[in-house]
């Protein structure tokens, strides 16, 4: 039997992995600079994929009006606070943080999004994905200041993941884990 | 000062979650919360106790849960529940953010942490059902 892809699947989940995949999420980390194990590779990850929700959230507010709109423009701004966090962590380590794409760019890998519904779904998806991303830095990270500011950080895209599904009428929590469970 | 065990910051936050048990336990006794909604917040947090005193085993001795002189206040209504009920949530992910990075098995970082993002969700829900700003 062929799988079968939902609509917000093929909508939210394709795109998102593919704003993912080419945001830089693998780039290596710079030649010179920190030494590899000190988490600078994935902050360079989490760092593509912030700027990434910020330009996505941006053309989310294209297509958002009322109640929406202003709690998306809210969200931007904290996702805003994020990059500025991770590229300070970045020059914290002796490295330069890499320049972002502009917003061409990124639009590019966005999917068309033609109702408050789109725009909605296209955020959950990467909501959850930025929880992940942040769940495992806080698994990964080598040192505990980084740990630290990945652990504060996913409890703020917590919120935004819950608010983006209420906004759509769906109830905030998914369910008691959200990723895992001991 | 000395870095706290794993054993001792999960009893941390076990503490944490039995008081929320007993605060919408409360609230659903005196209809100071929604009952949908108390029922499914409730529901995940004994989900979350349930899990913590299984990777506990039996270690640690949390602190019995003693109701609060702020948690009868706040059963008086539903606004002022949940006034309650957001800064008791608000407390318990602040704690998870600072404990689950400290914890030294790396195994266990990810699932606690996802029950930190379960407060978060219930942050929102909680705001909602009072009409304010989703996202603080």
């Amino acid at each position: 039997m062929a799988p079968h892809v939902t609509r917000r699947e093929a909508l939210g989940g394709a795109a998102a992995a593919l704003v993912l995949a080419s945001c830089g999420g693998g780039d290596p980390p710079p030649a010179t600079g920190p030494r590899p194990g000190s988490g600078i590779a994935l902050l360079g990850s989490l760092l593509a994929l912030e700027r990434a929700s910020f330009a996505a959230y941006g053309t989310c507010l294209e297509v958002l009006t009322g109640e929406a709109r202003t709690q998306v423009h809210a969200i931007r701004a904290q996702e805003r606070t994020h990059i500025a966090g991770l590229e300070r962590a970045i020059d914290d380590l002796g490295a330069t943080p890499a320049p972002g794409r502009d917003s061409a760019e990124y639009r590019r890998t966005f999917p068309a999004l033609r109702t408050a519904e789109d725009a909605l779904r296209f955020a959950e998806d990467l909501e959850e994905r930025q929880v992940r991303a942040y769940l495992e830095a806080v698994t990964d990270f080598p040192a505990l200041q980084l740990r630290l500011r990945a652990a504060g950080i996913c409890s703020d895209e917590a919120t935004h993941l819950g608010a983006v599904r209420v906004l759509q009428g769906l109830p905030a929590a998914q369910g008691p884990f959200v990723t895992g469970a001991l | 000062m000395a870095e706290r065990s794993d054993v001792d910051l999960m009893v941390d936050l076990l503490a944490r979650e039995r008081r929320l048990v007993s605060a919408y336990e409360a609230a659903l006794r005196r209809d100071a919360i929604d009952a949908s909604l108390g029922e499914m917040l409730l529901a995940h947090e004994r989900a979350h106790v349930a899990a913590l005193e299984r990777t506990l085993a039996g270690r640690g001795n949390p602190t019995a849960t003693v109701p609060s002189p702020e948690l009868t206040a706040a059963v008086r209504d539903r606004r002022s529940f949940a006034q309650y009920a957001i800064r008791l949530e608000d407390e318990t992910i602040a704690a998870y953010a600072d404990g689950v990075p400290r914890i030294r098995d790396p195994k266990l970082r990810q699932p606690l942490g996802s029950i930190m993002v379960c407060g978060g969700a219930h942050l929102v829900a909680l705001r909602d059902s009072i009409g304010i700003s989703l996202v603080d």
